[in-house]
């Protein structure tokens, strides 16, 4: 187990290095001074003398990036040149956002696909089940940001249940909180639910084939109680695996769904660095999303091993 | 699902349970127990009318983004006026006009241009690299496998977009460019797919005897193991097709794409965003045509995997 866990880290670890590596030695193939163009061309000669010592541009390539590992290392995530904030200071304002637009989604498409999932993979092939099976195939054909631009029109323009611009946090009053996350939360949650869905939904037939399903049945079982404690279990597994690639998936949806309403996460933030042309913040912030996602999948795996024993042969 | 070709096929198969056939990896799986050489099997003679609607669709919106240019109907996307400002949808603009009186049904079109120009070489360089990447891997196993198995696998548990996003900033906001960053995501989730494939036809009896009777190993891999790879990687490539557009589409919705006065269909959304309340046309049928193309593409996709029963088919 511990073999395996340092399999994964080790993985992650090279990857970063490669890719933050083949960043810089791409970076300095640019022309320009990329201190230039971190003020927006708007600088004293001071200024960027001391960009150009921060970020040791005088280094060879390989030496500026061992320094930047270091510095991240360390805890020195560097900061942004045009507005003088911290890496930190922006970071820790849009995490609390997109942890809690991941959570919410990720809870809505599990409570939606799991129920739909037992029940049309128990009803296969009955009407009810191509209906569900048709819907989440439409929805896997639909992008987050058509979703998203439907939701606002009927829910917010149109209804006006629901508010647009900007986040509110819950400290404003659990109300306003949801009035503002829930359609961002449904929009990422749509295209979570099909996958999640359809996986479970196959799996389900699957274990209905078993044999202990049929003994569970012939002792008398109710149907619902077999399918929550005896089917659910052993069809979980694949979920969870595929669970912990999407926490990462999400992240793409996430990046488009704060864009479309207005929530300054961190999705929002890469997008505005990028803009920015903050190379140096676009690239920590890309390390440190790339770091969590893998030990996500990594701590995934985990648990799925423990949960069931056969993996762990393989 | 009572063919009676399928009751045919698995009286003569043995019994096995079908969990025990799928390679836990992760997607949609088939849970048939229909074997490869069986694909004249089921469904075969019947006319499928969503799937040639489905053809039918993606030929019509191919056909609009090749000829665009020399269609003599359509308005010039960049004329202002072309009507009076945002018209909803009538006989003369179909799908409307935008605040400047552009007509939106050319829009509509030259952004498909744009949008399939990118997915078509970013699939195709894709499937390509990905295929031979994945059919090394597997067939050759060792450390090529391990190699490309560990690459594949970091790969996929990395949030697309973001690297996408990376590639663009780096390399600057061009059509090469954005083709680039899309295709370099085509390839981790194509490669997997064909290494699976190629690992399960390099353990048939077909290959073995090839190898008991001295083949070599391209004569193997070209004559033996490709031939039942490729149309696996074709069905892959309408699935990848559509999540392709769906990334170009998210890119240039968050203006990272190609420059601007370029049409795609993603800008286009993301103009339409801002009028929402007074001209939600503009959003709604570029939104219908992007969500029709890739039902379209993901119908053919499955439809194909379904008839080549290929187990592991998720992106």
């Amino acid at each position: 187990m511990l073999r395996f866990i340092g399999t994964r880290m080790a993985q992650l670890a090279v990857v970063v290095l490669v890719v933050t590596l083949l960043f810089y030695w791409m970076l300095n193939l640019l022309p320009g001074n990329p201190c230039v163009a971190a003020f927006g061309g708007a600088a004293t000669p001071e200024q960027i003398a001391e960009c150009e010592q921060d970020r040791n541009l005088d280094d060879p390539v390989i030496v500026q990036w061992a320094k930047w590992g270091g510095d991240v290392l360390t805890g020195d995530f560097g900061k942004s040149y045009l507005t003088g904030r911290t890496f930190g200071e922006a970071i820790s304002n849009a995490l609390p956002r997109t942890l809690l637009l991941l959570a919410y989604s990720q809870a809505l498409a599990l409570g939606a696909a799991i129920p739909l999932g037992l029940w049309s993979g128990y009803r296969q092939d009955s009407v009810g089940d191509k209906v569900v099976s048709g819907g989440a195939f439409a929805l896997l054909s639909s992008p987050v940001f058509v979703v998203g631009l439907v939701l606002i029109l009927v829910f917010a323009v149109k209804l006006d249940w629901f508010d647009l611009g900007g986040y509110r946090p819950i400290s404003e009053g659990l109300v306003a909180h949801f009035k503002v996350m829930f359609l961002p939360a449904v929009t990422l949650a749509v295209g979570l639910l099909p996958i999640y869905l359809r996986l479970l939904r196959t799996d389900v037939i699957g274990t209905l084939q078993e044999d202990f399903v049929g003994t569970a049945r012939a002792k008398g079982l109710p149907v619902h109680r077999v399918l929550l404690t005896h089917v659910l279990r052993p069809s979980s597994f694949t979920l969870l695996t595929i669970f912990g690639i999407q926490a990462a998936q999400a992240v793409n949806g996430a990046i488009v769904v704060e864009y479309l309403f207005d929530l300054d996460g961190v999705g929002s933030l890469l997008v505005s660095w990028v803009a920015a042309r903050e190379y140096l913040l676009v690239q920590t912030l890309v390390a440190l999303i790339a770091a969590v996602f893998v030990t996500v999948t990594a701590l995934v795996d985990v648990v799925y091993s423990m949960l069931d024993p056969r993996v762990r042969r393989r | 699902m009572t063919d009676p070709s399928e009751t045919t096929t698995a009286a003569i198969k043995p019994r096995v349970p079908t969990r025990f056939l799928r390679i836990p990896i992760g997607g949609r799986f088939r849970a048939t127990l229909v074997d490869a050489e069986s694909r004249a099997g089921p469904r075969r003679g019947k006319i499928n009318i969503a799937l040639w609607l489905s053809v039918g669709w993606l030929a019509l919106v191919l056909a609009g983004a090749v000829l665009a240019p020399w269609l003599g109907f359509l308005e010039d996307p960049n004329r202002p006026l072309a009507g009076d400002p945002e018209l909803g949808p009538s006989w003369s603009h179909w799908f409307g006009t935008d605040q400047l009186g552009r007509d939106m049904f050319a829009r509509s079109v030259w952004g498909s241009r744009l949008s399939l120009s990118i997915a078509g070489p970013a699939v195709g360089i894709g499937v390509v690299v990905g295929g031979v990447l994945g059919v090394m891997a597997g067939y050759f196993g060792k450390w090529i496998d391990l190699v490309v198995s560990s690459v594949v696998n970091v790969a996929l548990a990395l949030p697309a977009l973001v690297f996408a996003l990376f590639i663009v900033t780096v390399l600057g906001q061009s059509y090469v460019n954005v083709t680039i960053a899309v295709t370099v995501l085509s390839i981790p989730a194509i490669a997997r797919i064909a290494r699976a494939q190629a690992l399960r036809f390099a353990a048939r009896e077909f290959v073995t005897v090839a190898k008991t009777m001295g083949a070599r190993w391209p004569r193997i891999l070209f004559r033996d193991v490709l031939p039942n790879v490729v149309p696996a990687l074709a069905s892959i490539a309408f699935l990848a097709m559509g999540i392709v557009i769906i990334a170009e589409g998210s890119l240039s919705f968050i203006g990272v794409s190609v420059g601007s006065p370029s049409i795609t269909w993603g800008n286009i959304l993301a103009a339409g965003r801002g009028r929402l309340e007074e001209s939600p046309h503009i959003a709604l049928t570029t939104g219908g045509v992007m969500f029709a193309t890739l039902m379209a593409l993901n119908f053919v996709g499955d439809e194909l995997l379904r008839r080549l029963d290929v187990r592991e088919a998720r992106i």
